[in-house]
C-alpha cells in the first residue's frame, strides 16, 4: 500500500478527480485503510462543496448599482 | 567531421564504454555531439534502456525497426548503422534489401510485419495513430509491454534521425541505398487510414494501461514542469524506459548553461506544432506561463511565432527548429551557417538540435500511446484575430485551429464593438454584466471587501478608459479582470505592507501539512444558516494570504476552470493547482474547528 505521504502527493488531483484509473484504486485503497488521510480527504471535499455553494463575495445590486450608476453619470457628463 | 565540432572525450567515457561493448564501435552520431557530453549522456541513457538490452521484443526486431524507419526517412547514417548492427545479429543482406525495400522479408512472421508496418504508420502519420491500431497489435499477439516498447523504439529513431540530420555524422560503415517502396500493410494497420477526428468519442485514451508508480518517481519532472504531466504516467509499464526519459529531461531540458529554458521551450512548443501535437502545445504553452510568458504570446508563439515579441535572434532559432524537427528533408550544413550569424554558439546550436530530438521523440511517443491530455487546449482567438502569416507551410493552422475552437465567439463581441465605438449603452451593459466578477478580482487582492467596492469605480473607469486598446486576443471579460486587478496593484502600491501575489514557480508549498485531523460532521452545512455559512468562508477567505485568496477566489467562488485561472492570474496551470491546494487546506483548517463532530455536537 502506499505511504500517507505518497497519497498527499496526489491528493491535489485526487480531490478535482483527476487521476487515472490504476493511481485512483491506490489512493482509494490507502484511503480505506488510513483514518487521517480518510479525514483529511472526507473533510477537503465537504470544504470544497461548502465553499464553492456558499454564495460568499455576492455583491448585491443595492450595492453594485449605485457604484454603475455613478460611474454612467460621470462617463455621460464626459471628461472634467 | 560533421557539421559541428567536436572534442576528444576520453574512450572511458561511460556511453562510448557502453556502445562499445553493446555494438562494438561509437557511433559517430555520439561524437558529433562531443562538446555538450551530457546530452550525449541523455541519449545513451535511451538507447540503453531499449536497445542494449532484451525487453519485451527480442533486440533484433527493435533494430529492424530503427532501420525501417532511418529508410523511411532517407537517413542514409541510420540506415548504415542499422545494417551492420542487423548482420551482427545474424541477418542477411538480403533479408536487409527487402527490409528495405519491402518493409519486410519472408523469414518474418505476419505478427512481426504488422510491428514493423504499425512503425511507419506512427513515423510517416502520428496523428493518424488511433486505439485501433493498437488493437490491431493486440489481435497478433501483441502484450501491453512489448507496444510500449515498439512506441518507444519509433520515437527512438525519430531521435536518432533528426540529429543524424542536423550534425550531418560521418558515416560509421559504408553507406546503402535507402529508396524504400511503400507495401500495402496487413489488415488492421492501414498506413494511409483517414485522418480520425481527434475529439471523437471512438478514440479510448490512453492506449496502454498505466500501474501506479509513486510520485518520488518522478522527482526530476516534478521540479522541471511544476507537476508529473500524463505524458511520462502513461508509461509506467516500463519503469526502466521512463527513467531513461526522465533522465534525459534532467540532462538536456533543466540545466541553462547554454540556451536557456524559455528558449527551449520555445523550441519544443514551436515544433510541436508543426507536429500538430496539440497535447505538446499545449503542456508547452502552460509550461512557458510558468516562465513568465503571457497566455496570448505562448498562442502566437504556436500559431505563428514570427508575429510574436520574440527577437529576431529567438525567431531565427525557431525557424531552424522547425525546419530540423519538420522539413528536415530541406535542412543542410547552410541552415547552421545562417544560425550563426545570429550570434548562436557552436554548443547553443548543438543543444537546439538535441531539444529539437527530444521534442520530436516525445512527439512520437504521445502519439502513439494515446497520452491524454493535461489541460485544455489553447485557446485559439477566431482567425480573423489571429496574426496568421502568409506562408502556408503551416499545418498549425488546420490542426489547432479546428471547427470548434474557431467557432468560439466572445460573447461580449458586439458589445465591445459597440463600446470601443462610443456607445456608453454597449459599456454599461458590459459592466453591469461583469461587475461581480470585477468585484471579486478586487477583494481577491486587496483581501477587504469595503476597499473592493471602492476600487470598483476607478476599476470601471479605467476600463473605459481603454477599451479602445482592447485587441480581442483574450476574452473580454479576462481583460476585465486584467483591468481590475491593475487598479487593485496601484493601491496596494499605496499601502505600508504590500501583500505579494507572487512567489516561486512550484513553491515551496507542496510541504504544507495539515493539522486538524478530527472526523467532520456527515452533512455539516445543515448545521449553520446560509448567512453563517458565508460569513464563514468570507472571513475564511480573507484570512488567506493574498497569493491564495486570489486562486481561491477564481477557482471555488467564482468557479472558473484551472485553465482560466491560470490566464486570469497569468500563473502556470501547475502554480495555480499548488496554491489552489493549499488555499483549500488552509481553509479546511480554518472551517474543522466549526464543523467536526464535536463541534457540531
Amino acid at each position: 500500500m502506499i505511504t500517507c505521504e505518497e497519497f498527499f502527493l496526489e491528493f491535489a488531483d485526487y480531490l478535482e478527480n483527476r487521476v487515472s484509473p490504476e493511481v485512483r484504486k491506490e489512493l482509494e485503497l490507502h484511503v480505506s485503510q488510513c483514518r487521517v488521510c480518510q479525514v483529511l480527504y472526507d473533510s477537503s471535499c465537504k470544504t470544497v462543496k461548502i465553499v464553492t455553494e456558499s454564495g460568499s463575495f455576492d455583491l448585491p445590486k443595492s450595492v453594485s448599482d449605485p457604484i454603475i450608476d455613478r460611474v454612467m453619470a460621470r462617463l455621460r457628463a464626459g471628461p472634467t | 567531421m560533421s557539421f559541428l565540432s567536436e572534442v576528444h572525450l576520453d574512450d572511458k567515457f561511460g556511453p562510448f564504454v557502453a556502445f562499445q561493448e553493446a555494438l562494438g564501435f561509437v557511433p559517430n552520431l555520439l561524437r558529433a555531439q562531443t562538446l555538450l557530453p551530457r546530452v550525449i549522456e541523455a541519449q545513451a541513457k535511451l538507447e540503453s534502456a531499449l536497445r542494449l538490452q532484451e525487453g519485451a521484443i527480442p533486440r533484433v526486431q527493435k533494430e529492424r525497426i530503427l532501420l525501417i524507419v532511418a529508410a523511411e526517412r532517407q537517413d542514409t547514417y541510420c540506415v548504415a548503422a542499422g545494417n551492420r548492427v542487423l548482420s551482427s545479429f545474424g541477418v542477411s543482406d538480403q533479408q536487409i534489401d527487402d527490409l528495405l525495400n519491402k518493409h519486410g522479408h519472408e523469414n518474418l512472421s505476419a505478427a512481426d510485419l504488422a510491428c514493423l508496418q504499425f512503425c511507419l504508420k506512427l513515423s510517416r502519420h502520428a496523428p493518424s495513430v488511433h486505439s485501433e491500431d493498437i488493437q490491431a497489435l493486440r489481435a497478433y499477439g501483441f502484450e501491453d509491454k512489448s507496444i510500449l516498447e515498439t512506441v518507444f523504439a519509433t520515437a527512438l529513431a525519430a531521435y536518432r534521425g533528426t540529429l543524424s540530420v542536423g550534425l550531418g555524422p560521418e558515416p560509421d560503415f559504408g553507406t546503402r541505398k535507402t529508396t524504400s517502396r511503400r507495401v500495402d500493410p496487413p489488415r488492421g494497420v492501414a498506413c494511409h487510414a483517414p485522418l480520425p477526428d481527434p475529439h471523437g468519442a471512438a478514440q479510448k485514451r490512453p492506449y496502454l494501461p498505466a500501474p501506479y508508480l509513486s510520485s518520488k518517481t518522478f522527482s526530476i519532472v516534478q521540479k522541471s514542469h511544476g507537476f508529473v504531466p500524463n505524458f511520462f504516467r502513461s508509461q509506467t509499464l516500463r519503469p526502466d524506459l521512463l527513467e531513461a526519459e526522465l533522465e534525459a529531461v534532467d540532462r538536456i531540458l533543466l540545466p541553462e548553461d547554454v540556451l536557456t529554458r524559455t528558449q527551449k521551450e520555445c523550441i519544443l512548443l514551436a515544433v510541436s506544432a508543426a507536429n500538430l501535437n496539440s497535447y505538446c502545445v499545449a503542456m508547452h504553452c502552460n509550461l512557458l506561463r510558468g516562465l513568465g510568458m503571457s497566455a496570448e504570446e505562448g498562442d502566437q508563439v504556436a500559431v505563428d511565432y514570427h508575429l510574436s515579441t520574440l527577437s529576431e535572434a529567438d525567431k531565427a532559432l525557431l525557424d531552424f527548429a522547425v525546419k530540423l524537427g519538420v522539413r528536415f528533408a530541406e535542412f543542410s550544413r547552410q541552415d547552421i551557417v545562417n544560425l550563426q550569424t545570429f550570434g548562436f554558439s557552436e554548443e547553443q546550436i548543438l543543444e537546439c538540435e538535441v531539444v529539437v530530438a527530444l521534442n520530436n521523440f516525445a512527439n512520437t511517443l504521445q502519439m502513439g500511446l494515446g497520452i491524454e491530455p493535461d489541460f485544455e487546449p489553447p485557446l485559439i482567438p477566431a482567425q480573423n484575430k489571429v496574426h496568421l502569416s502568409a506562408a502556408t507551410s503551416r499545418p498549425i493552422e488546420r490542426a489547432l485551429v479546428t471547427p470548434s475552437l474557431t467557432e468560439v465567439q466572445d460573447p461580449d463581441a458586439r458589445l465591445v464593438a459597440e463600446a470601443q465605438g462610443g456607445k456608453l449603452e454597449a459599456f454599461e451593459e458590459l459592466v453591469r454584466r461583469h461587475n461581480q466578477l470585477i468585484y471579486r478580482a478586487l477583494v481577491a487582492i486587496l483581501g477587504d471587501p469595503v476597499e473592493a467596492q471602492d476600487a470598483m469605480q476607478d476599476a470601471l473607469l479605467s476600463a473605459f478608459k481603454h477599451i479602445a486598446g482592447f485587441q480581442g486576443r483574450s476574452k473580454f471579460s479576462t481583460w476585465l479582470v486584467s483591468i481590475a486587478r491593475n487598479t487593485a496593484f496601484q493601491r496596494l502600491r499605496g499601502r505600508k505592507e504590500v501583500e505579494s501575489l507572487d512567489g516561486g514557480e512550484y513553491e515551496e508549498d507542496r510541504e504544507f501539512r495539515p493539522r486538524q485531523v478530527r472526523a467532520w460532521q456527515d452533512n455539516p452545512e445543515q448545521c449553520y444558516s446560509k448567512s453563517e455559512i458565508r460569513q464563514l468562508v468570507e472571513r475564511g477567505i480573507l484570512g488567506l494570504p493574498a497569493k491564495y485568496r486570489a486562486v481561491v477566489m477564481l477557482r471555488d467562488i467564482e468557479q472558473l476552470s484551472t485553465d482560466e485561472v491560470s490566464r486570469q492570474l497569468g500563473l502556470s496551470v501547475p502554480t495555480v493547482k499548488v496554491r489552489l491546494l493549499r488555499g483549500r487546506l488552509m481553509l479546511r483548517e480554518w472551517l474543522s474547528p466549526h464543523f467536526t463532530t464535536r463541534a457540531t455536537s
